[in-house]
């Protein structure tokens, strides 16, 4: 198998052979370098071949459980994790996120969705370093002096408010379950303590003046947690309108 | 009615086994008394009512002859009232086991008729709204190979709402055999209403699109106390009907707040959905909360599943859905829960 060095690996573990076809040859179109695993077993024999760059996990695999796998692969390569998930599971898709996983989709998705989550994965796994000012909107962030403006005019944030949106912006278009912010940011003893965040969050978008509803920059996903959609005003559309048309 | 003679055989042998065990064990004659009605009422469930009250009398006879103070082995006239008591109470347990055991019998036959006709009414409705949008499918996979471009960005637009549509029923049917199943868990959770209905919204997706929506949520409803996954679900088939029942461009609203908070209690937190569309007839509305219910002028798709989950998933939650409707004027769907108050935040 060769590959072109510069299109990103992307593994894909699935047993749904249509699905594989259909994902293969959108991912194919879209730039990336596809390996598909129908089981569990032949998906971590992937990995000790060559590290993937990101891996597309479905969790109803025949062979091995979907927490095993994850935990599997988490040992073996670095790489982020998207999980597939069916509706009707989201305790499973939950305790994915917070066994490692780094992203979900839930089928029935668009390619177009599925393509965006993956660049968004793979751009902040290159992107090590935070740039020193991040832009959404009108809101201008200074992540080293912890100043943030909208439209030019100081916003006040407490030292938390300023913690949680600083966690949205290095974790931008991924999930962040409730129980993760609650750990980083209250500590282990307040992961249940979701009316933390809910105050917390209705704080933050008043005070940046988040537009709320489908444009809103911290996205709800029920029951799961929040994510941070809020993108440079000039920012190339490379992450694509979430209008996958098939998207639940 | 008067029972086969096996069922008298295991009455008496079961009389005289405790009789014998009673004889020898180191209890007084009260406990044994006692037990007497335990052990009749056990076997009268599982025997005719002939047999059963022939039990009792010959239990409550036995024991005044064979333990009953002064003597054993003599029927004492002394205690002869205890021994009256012991078979009223026999006799008005047996009345009430055969009353229990008719009326388990006949919810059994109700229940089945009712499955029954669910697996028609699903039957029907399933292959035919299921059907719809698979054959919007096929059609349209036909035509995607169109050289003409905007005609295939028609297409795999229909293709997009088709399967929109398929998603929405199958979670739909999955809600109800959850619910039916009773396997439903629920996780409740500190939820914000904006955040329920901005979710809520975004899953109707563009159905919503072609009527104007009002979101009026006042910044001071607290937080709600319940599962966000079903608060979910619950909002979203409220809004989709809203959608679905009215015409185009007509407006829909969703509304919140507490009520009845004082010094008592904290109240309730509601949410109201309302539309501008037809409304729906009084007589309908007492059968809206009902499976494979739709209303007479329902338009051609959906499997009446919307409001019964809606109910099923608020009562789950402990909480309640009203409807008010007038005709011509709209209808409103308002689902509340119990307020509870949170803990106070940490000083950060």
């Amino acid at each position: 198998m060769s590959m072109v060095e510069s299109k990103p690996d992307v593994l894909l573990i699935d047993d749904e052979p249509q699905l594989r076809r259909l994902v293969h040859s959108a991912l194919s179109e879209a730039g990336f370098a596809v390996r598909v695993a129908e089981t569990g077993k032949l998906a971590l024999g992937e990995v000790v071949l060559r590290a993937p760059d990101v891996v597309i996990l479905d969790l109803g695999l025949p062979d091995i459980p979907g927490a095993e796998v994850l935990r599997a692969l988490g040992s073996l390569c670095s790489a982020p994790v998207l999980i597939l998930s069916v509706f009707g599971e989201e305790k499973d898709k939950v305790s994915a996120l917070e066994a490692g996983a780094d992203d979900y989709v839930t089928k029935p998705f668009g390619a177009a969705e599925l393509v965006a989550r993956l660049r968004a994965l793979l751009r902040r796994s290159l992107a090590s370093a935070p740039e020193p000012v991040y832009c959404f909107g009108p809101i201008e962030v200074h992540l080293a002096s912890r100043r943030v403006l909208r439209d030019g005019q100081r916003v006040r944030l407490t030292s938390l408010e300023f913690a949680l949106l600083n966690m949205f912006i290095s974790n931008r278009d991924r999930v962040l379950t409730h129980k993760r912010i609650l750990r980083e940011l209250w500590g282990p003893a307040a992961e249940d303590r979701t009316h933390y965040i809910r105050i917390y969050m209705a704080r933050l978008r008043s005070k940046l003046g988040d537009p709320g509803g489908a444009a809103s920059y911290f996205q709800t996903e029920s029951g799961v947690g929040y994510r941070f959609v809020g993108r440079p005003p000039l920012a190339e559309k490379a992450a694509g309108p979430k209008s996958g048309g098939l998207a639940t | 009615m008067l029972g086969r003679p096996r069922e008298y055989i295991l009455a008496i042998s079961v009389l005289a086994v405790l009789t014998l065990g009673g004889w020898f064990a180191p209890l007084n004659y009260r406990a044994l008394g006692n037990l007497y009605l335990l052990v009749v009422i056990a076997v009268s469930l599982r025997i005719s009512p002939v047999p059963a009250f022939v039990m009792a009398v010959v239990s409550g006879l036995a024991w005044n002859y064979v333990f009953m103070p002064p003597k054993r082995l003599a029927f004492s006239t002394v205690h002869l009232e205890d021994s009256l008591l012991l078979i009223t109470y026999l006799v008005a347990a047996l009345v009430a086991s055969q009353l229990a055991s008719l009326r388990s019998l006949s919810y059994r036959a109700e229940l089945l008729a009712a499955s029954d006709r669910l697996h028609r009414t699903l039957l029907a409705s399933v292959s035919h709204e299921l059907k719809t949008p698979l054959a919007i499918l096929r059609a349209a996979g036909e035509q995607v190979d169109t050289p003409d471009a905007e005609k295939r960005r028609r297409v795999a637009h229909e293709m997009g709402s088709a399967v929109h549509r398929l998603d929405g029923l199958v979670n739909n049917i999955l809600n109800q055999m959850r619910l039916e199943a009773g396997t439903l868990r629920v996780r409740k959770d500190w939820c914000d209403v904006r955040d329920l209905v901005d979710a809520a919204c975004r899953s109707v997706g563009e159905r919503l699109q072609e009527h104007p929506l009002n979101v009026g949520i006042p910044g001071e409803v607290p937080l709600l106390h319940a599962d966000a996954f079903l608060m979910e679900q619950v909002l979203a088939n409220l809004l989709l009907n809203a959608a679905v029942h009215t015409p185009a461009a007509s407006p829909i609203h969703v509304s919140a707040g507490t009520t009845g908070a004082s010094r008592h209690g904290p109240g309730r937190i509601f949410i109201c959905v309302a539309d501008e569309g037809p409304g729906i007839a009084p007589d309908v509305r007492g059968r809206l909360f009902e499976r494979f219910e739709r209303g007479p002028h329902a338009p051609a798709d959906g499997l009446g599943l919307g409001l019964m989950i809606v109910r099923g998933f608020m009562l789950a939650q402990g909480g309640e859905v009203e409807v008010q409707s007038a005709p011509g004027i709209g209808c409103r769907f308002t689902v509340s829960l119990p307020a509870v108050k949170c803990e106070e935040l940490p000083q950060a």
